[in-house]
């Protein structure tokens, strides 16, 4: 982040002004930072790259977190964070004008939850669902990763996506039905 | 019955099963909160140096015309140009590292997931 000498808003604010908002931005940030991360790391596929999306998506939010808070009218912050990452990760794959295929090595894998008897056994269908789920369109993938590692609900994911909540319920619904669909075909 | 063999109800897979196994929330590493901090840090001092010597450098008249609203177009035209243009910084980072690592998105997640 050499050189980034930018306009960072909260900083022209008055100290008690600028002390409040730090204090309620570094709560955004505790609250959150699992789910720009899990969203971010399910979206670009390593860490290395995540956490540098996550970054990001952090000080933009900070950029824009007073007028963010005044103009949520108390809703939660979470799907303005969460659309932040999607933007970034959507300049992420233009930029780089193709989706990766290539595996990593560095990469931590994806910790476990349950034991390790299960996992075993649901490995196969694990990698097929991921597979499928990485051919999808950007906004059906991006609506269940939101859904599934973030538990975000319908009005959450529409929010974020900028599509109105029935517009969002479809999206799901025709994510999910597609996912069945070719995975029914393998 | 396994947890697999219970993932199939007739010939229709339970997708949203399997998607709640795969897609669990990742731990962020510890590093990250640090790193953030010190990012942060170093933007907002950076951010109030420039904003202090600009302040300095104005000769009274400057800062007399500064004052009056006709004058406010430019410094905000400005400001919103650095904003872009630390945009762009920040983007080219991201791409410089992303250059240096061929990486994968799902796919690989999926790849490293070995039966």
């Amino acid at each position: 982040m050499s050189g980034a000498k930018e306009n960072v808003e909260p900083a022209s604010l008055d100290p008690a002004a600028k002390a409040e908002l730090d204090r309620a931005f570094e709560e955004l940030y505790r609250d959150h930072l699992k789910d720009v991360y899990s969203y971010a790391y399910y979206r670009v596929g390593n860490q290395h790259d995540a956490e540098d999306l996550t970054e990001q998506a952090f000080l933009q939010a900070y950029r824009h977190f007073d007028r963010a808070r005044r103009e949520s009218d108390g809703r939660p912050l979470r799907p303005w964070l969460i659309r932040i990452a999607h933007n970034l990760a959507l300049n992420y794959y233009r930029d780089r004008s193709r989706r990766p295929q290539t595996p990593l090595d560095s990469a931590d894998p994806i910790p476990a939850r349950h034991g390790t008897e299960a996992i075993a056994e649901g490995r196969e269908e694990l990698r097929q669902v991921m597979e499928k789920l990485d051919c999808l369109g950007d906004d059906r993938r991006d609506a269940l990763i939101m859904r599934f590692a973030l538990g975000m609900d319908n009005r959450e994911i529409a929010r974020a996506l900028g599509r109105s909540d029935g517009a969002t319920k479809v999206l799901i619904h025709r994510a999910i039905k597609q996912l069945e669909e070719e995975m029914s075909d393998e | 019955m396994s947890e697999a063999s219970e993932r199939l109800t007739g010939s229709t897979w339970d997708v949203e099963r399997l998607l709640g196994d795969a897609l669990r929330p990742i731990e962020p590493p510890e590093r990250l909160s640090g790193r953030f901090e010190d990012t942060l840090s170093a933007v907002t001092q950076a951010a109030a140096e420039e904003l202090s010597s600009w302040a300095e450098e104005l000769s009274e008249s400057e800062l007399r015309s500064l004052r009056d609203p006709r004058n406010w177009v430019r410094p905000v035209v400005a400001a919103s140009a650095g904003g872009v243009a630390t945009g762009a910084l920040v983007l080219l980072e991201i791409r410089r590292r992303s250059r240096h690592q061929a990486r994968g998105g799902l796919r690989s997640l999926a790849g490293r997931v070995r039966p």
